[in-house]
């Protein structure tokens, strides 16, 4: 998978020499895309009104770091996890955490006392249509952070739980400052990792995701929420 | 723990490392986008400091008691140009008015096109005790989406007796 052996060697300004290894690399893509994600993330409130088209030139420059890197170390979309062979045995693993994050979600919406609405998610939008919305923006997602994040935490730290944990860190603090969805996404982001790692498959993983935000926007308290706001966003 | 991990973490199919060449490219490539992200967020830094700041506004908070608030307030960039000044006192918002009271010392001065620059603050009912005042100049940027306040001058401590 790996070999040190063959690292990129690189000579730094004071003569000494350096080892790029595919395990550096493969941190390094993380944390460039990560940073990019951020960028994005935190400038889109700042730069709202003059300059919000701006935050394109940070996500492009991930977009093009993703698919370039993905061509360099020969992936395929198969490899990758767009895939339908494996599409049932990944959502019948997933049905068992999916049961148990929507009867915890109706367990503490009620201990909260909040009335369960499944159609507060986009009220004004049509249910059908939120749902196509909501699974091509889990999806987008999910290729992000299983398709390139979790595949280079792979190489970076080993397939295992510490990869696992890597990548529900990641996901987890994207989501700040918002504790809630913070805690949740550390969670989930921890399940569809460790599953991802067992049956590659964004589909099964995008479905699933669409569905536990269903519900969870569905039964938890919308003010604790605060409408899924992350980033600076979340502060107006 | 290792046969946990051995049973549920299959192998995964397609981890491939890169060539050199390939290596030794996409390193240059992530150097090259860390810079330009650099330049991106330095753009937005320096863009929202315009945005939301007018360095042409100037003013000054001369005199405060407890019956009046007042100073001088000017647009260098437009001195002909009333600006909006609002009054705090103890951080709590009093009120806004138009810098429009005559202030000839301010254009003999030079710091204004003409004498019509001052405001002047009749201050609140005020529990007895020591009160800070502040006055802020309003700048509205290009666009309507901000308006962001400019402190002029110091702020002024007074004290204020006991009402009779």
């Amino acid at each position: 998978m790996t070999s040190d052996s063959n690292a990129q060697s690189v000579e730094t300004l004071d003569g000494n020499r350096f080892a790029f290894t595919d395990r550096s690399l493969a941190g390094w893509e993380i944390a460039s895309v990560m940073s990019s994600i951020l960028i994005a993330e935190w400038m889109a409130a700042t730069a709202a009104g003059f300059a919000k088209a701006i935050i394109a030139i940070p996500v492009a420059l991930a977009i093009l770091i993703v698919i370039l890197s993905h061509r360099l170390r020969r992936e395929s979309l198969r490899d990758i996890g767009f895939r339908f062979d494996n599409l049932l045995k990944a959502l019948s693993i997933l049905a068992v955490p999916v049961l148990a994050t929507a009867l915890l979600c109706l367990l503490v919406g009620w201990k909260l006392g909040t009335p369960v609405n499944f159609l507060r998610w986009h009220p004004n939008r049509h249910v059908v249509l939120q749902f196509a919305v909501g699974f091509c923006w889990a999806l987008a997602q999910q290729y992000v952070l299983q398709g390139f994040v979790n595949r280079r935490a792979m190489i970076w730290t080993g397939r295992g739980w510490g990869s696992v944990l890597v990548v529900a860190a990641i996901f987890a603090l994207l989501h700040l400052p918002n504790v809630w969805i913070t805690a949740i996404t550390f969670v989930g982001g921890f399940i569809w990792a460790a599953i991802y790692q067992r049956v590659p498959n964004l589909f099964a993983l995008a479905i699933t995701h669409s569905l536990m935000t269903w519900f969870i926007v569905s039964t938890l308290p919308p003010t604790a929420l605060h409408h899924l706001r992350v980033g600076l966003g979340y502060f107006f | 723990m290792a046969r946990a991990r051995a049973t549920f973490f299959v192998r995964t199919r397609g981890l491939g490392s890169m060539s050199r060449l390939s290596r030794a490219t996409f390193v240059q490539l992530l150097i090259g986008k860390s810079i330009c992200e650099a330049l991106v967020v330095t753009a937005v830094a320096a863009g929202l400091f315009l945005a939301t700041t007018n360095p042409a506004l100037h003013g000054w908070l001369d005199h405060a008691d407890a019956q009046t608030i007042s100073g001088w307030a000017v647009d260098d960039n437009n001195p002909d140009r009333r600006v909006q000044v609002q009054l705090y006192i103890d951080d709590k918002f009093i009120e806004q008015r138009i810098a429009n009271e005559a202030r000839p010392d301010v254009h003999q001065a030079n710091r204004a096109g003409d004498d019509w620059h001052g405001f002047v603050f009749r201050a609140p009912l005020l529990a007895a005790g020591e009160h800070e005042a502040r006055v802020y100049v309003i700048h509205s940027g290009a666009t309507a989406t901000r308006r962001t306040l400019q402190i002029i001058g110091n702020p002024i401590t007074f004290r204020s007796a006991p009402l009779p």
